[in-house]
């Protein structure tokens, strides 16, 4: 699959792989892709601010949510856990910073794609068959992305955009403007 | 987020599966540190297991080597 992406999009992949590992995570899902994304220069940040949304905001967003290692406080939160009064009490009896001190260790070797980022590759690959593209680039994988509605990544995407009063198809236009300007 | 909003949210599976996933991950960390600090206060793995509600073997196994 890997041998029509770019230079740029390769980098994504491997910097996405980096941060599951560094994070604990067991496989890369399409939220580590979309960091990677918004943390390299290209098409796809480019279209991202042409929307108001900050990459680098973005990032820095995913960074905290990824680095959690499945400790989710929006999630427990949804249940009635509050996570912060959880973590006051573990620093209280088991010393500060007790409950990331017993994280999962990172996995060494190559990670595995979630499905749902399996889903997104192969969607930007045929965001570039439909756009008469013949590499995947940036602005693929930012489509791909788009394209897999309900993933983890496109939640968050979403939400995202929402904030800045933008819209995934506006974005979604933004990128396909992008890429006619280029070609 | 408006009344409408939450009521989606609470309708759809996924919010419903993260927390699920983000509670096995909290009861996992408490429980590494409950037993760590059990066994720094002389508990046996017995009487650790019995508190869990699980086998000897089964906290031996996930614990003993690292703690």
């Amino acid at each position: 699959m890997f041998e029509r992406f770019t230079a740029d999009a390769r980098a994504v992949v491997v910097s996405a792989q980096a941060v599951a590992r560094e994070s604990g995570a067991r496989a890369i899902d399409g939220r580590h892709l979309l960091l990677g994304l918004t943390e390299a220069a290209g098409p796809a940040t480019e279209a991202m601010t042409s929307v108001g949304l900050d990459p680098v905001r973005l990032a820095l967003d995913l960074r905290t949510e990824l680095s959690s290692g499945g400790l989710d406080a929006a999630a427990l939160a949804s249940v009635g856990i509050d996570l912060a009064a959880v973590r006051a009490s573990a620093d209280e009896v088991f010393g500060q910073g007790a409950l990331d001190r017993v994280r999962r260790s990172p996995v060494k070797g190559h990670l595995p794609f979630t499905a749902d980022a399996k889903k997104s590759l192969e969607l930007a690959l045929r965001e570039a068959v439909r756009l008469h593209t013949s590499r995947i680039d940036g602005a693929m994988l930012l489509l791909g992305t788009l394209r897999g509605t309900g993933s983890p990544a496109e939640l968050d995407l979403s939400r995202a955009l929402a904030e800045v009063g933008s819209t995934p198809e506006a974005l979604r236009r933004a990128v396909e403007r992008a890429v006619a300007e280029a070609s | 987020m408006s009344d409408a909003l939450l009521l989606a949210a609470g309708e759809d599976p996924r919010q419903g599966l993260q927390a699920v996933r983000a509670v096995r991950e909290l009861a996992d960390r408490l429980e590494h540190l409950q037993v760590e600090r059990a066994r720094g206060l002389g508990w046996s793995w017995q009487e650790i297991a019995d508190a869990l509600g699980v086998s000897k073997q089964a906290v031996h196994k996930k614990y003993g080597r690292r703690i």
